[in-house]
């Protein structure tokens, strides 16, 4: 059976499409088909997190207006086999998305597909309608960040009113993932953790990301650090992944880096 | 706790946790209904065919589990 998993904030800017090109790859690397969805019409990005702009011949609206069929909308990534990519539209109207031309796409994917990860636009507007509808389940990306938490809450407050499968009353499976978290920060009582953030929105864990300089350094390069085995957030994206296939992982540790100084303080405490 | 810990500021992380919660405690109970004058209008309507009515107040609680709507109607003696 597929599953549509969306990936949503609220907030603009806290790593949805880095998550969702991770997951998304790290999901391939598992050996399940997958395939990424970018639903934010007029503003593609995923596409550039993935390295695959060159590539794009249709978008997604090519697809539900009949422009093209899907098969010559998907884009195969030559370096992850298993993953596929439905590039956003770049057109300006918004709007463009409507209700049954959605349904029918995912349905269409479903067919295909084992997942099925869609990257929701920020807000709480028509597109993350479009993109919450047909959801099984929700990853919520926030970071330790006073306005990303509320806005976050404010997104879980609304998914079960904007989802098909909570009207039929179904549960929509709600996971937090906890991205640019720095364990200095919070060592130091500076930076939300992990446990207040929890404490605050009442939902489940399903995935910690430590703030990470390598991650500019993989979108600059267009691959995702998922791919990266001797990186830490690689394997915290591999990590959610394996969650998601219903796995039992242990979240990582993520202690700050002392510095000798500081290990020095340590000593006569 | 050391007698030192007590001259210690609080941390910037716990006065950000309590503007989040005061500010989502509010925010929780006002999103959920988005037109609440017009709902209160509407219901003053209903009431007013068959009731005297002064006032009538709505209050919403919520949490992530349970949500609950509290219409208090206030009949005119």
């Amino acid at each position: 059976m597929a599953e549509v998993i969306t990936i949503t904030s609220g907030k603009g800017g806290v790593g949805k499409s880095t998550t969702t090109a991770n997951i998304a790859t790290a999901l391939a690397m598992l050996g399940k088909k997958v395939i990424a969805v970018d639903f934010d019409i007029g503003l593609r990005n995923l596409d550039m997190i993935l390295g695959l702009e060159n590539r794009i011949v249709y978008d997604v609206v090519d697809v539900m207006e009949g422009r093209c069929n899907l098969a010559q909308a998907i884009i195969k990534d030559k370096r992850t086999p298993n993953l596929h990519f439905l590039p956003a539209s770049q057109t300006k109207d918004k709007t463009v998305l409507d209700k049954d031309k959605v349904e029918k796409l995912i349905n269409d994917l479903k067919k295909e597909f084992d997942y099925i990860l869609i990257d929701s636009p920020a807000g709480i507007e028509s597109g993350f309608e479009h993109s919450i509808y047909l959801a099984d389940r929700a990853l919520i990306v926030t970071t330790p960040e006073i306005s990303s938490v509320r806005d976050a809450d404010r997104v879980i407050g609304i998914i079960d009113a904007k989802s098909k499968k909570a009207q039929m009353g179904e549960e929509v499976q709600k996971h937090i993932i906890i991205n640019r978290l720095k364990p200095e920060l919070v060592e130091k009582g500076e930076m939300l953790s992990v446990e207040d953030v929890l404490h605050i929105l009442a939902l489940p864990l399903i995935g910690i990301v430590p703030d990470d300089e390598d991650i500019v350094k993989s979108t600059n390069l267009g691959e995702p650090i998922a791919l990266k085995e001797d990186s830490l957030v690689g394997e915290a994206f591999r990590r959610i992944a394996r969650r998601i296939l219903g796995e039992k992982v242990e979240f990582l540790d993520l202690k700050a880096k002392k510095s000798f100084f500081e290990k020095l303080k340590g000593l006569f405490k | 706790m050391s007698l030192f810990d007590i001259f210690k500021k609080k941390k910037s992380k716990d006065v950000a946790k309590d503007r989040l919660m005061m500010m989502l405690a509010y925010e929780r109970a006002h999103t959920k209904i988005e037109n609440l004058d017009e709902m209160k209008k509407e219901l003053i309507e209903v009431v007013k065919k068959y009731l005297k009515v002064k006032d009538i107040e709505i209050k919403t609680t919520s949490n992530q589990n349970l949500e609950t709507l509290e219409v208090e109607i206030i009949l005119d003696k």
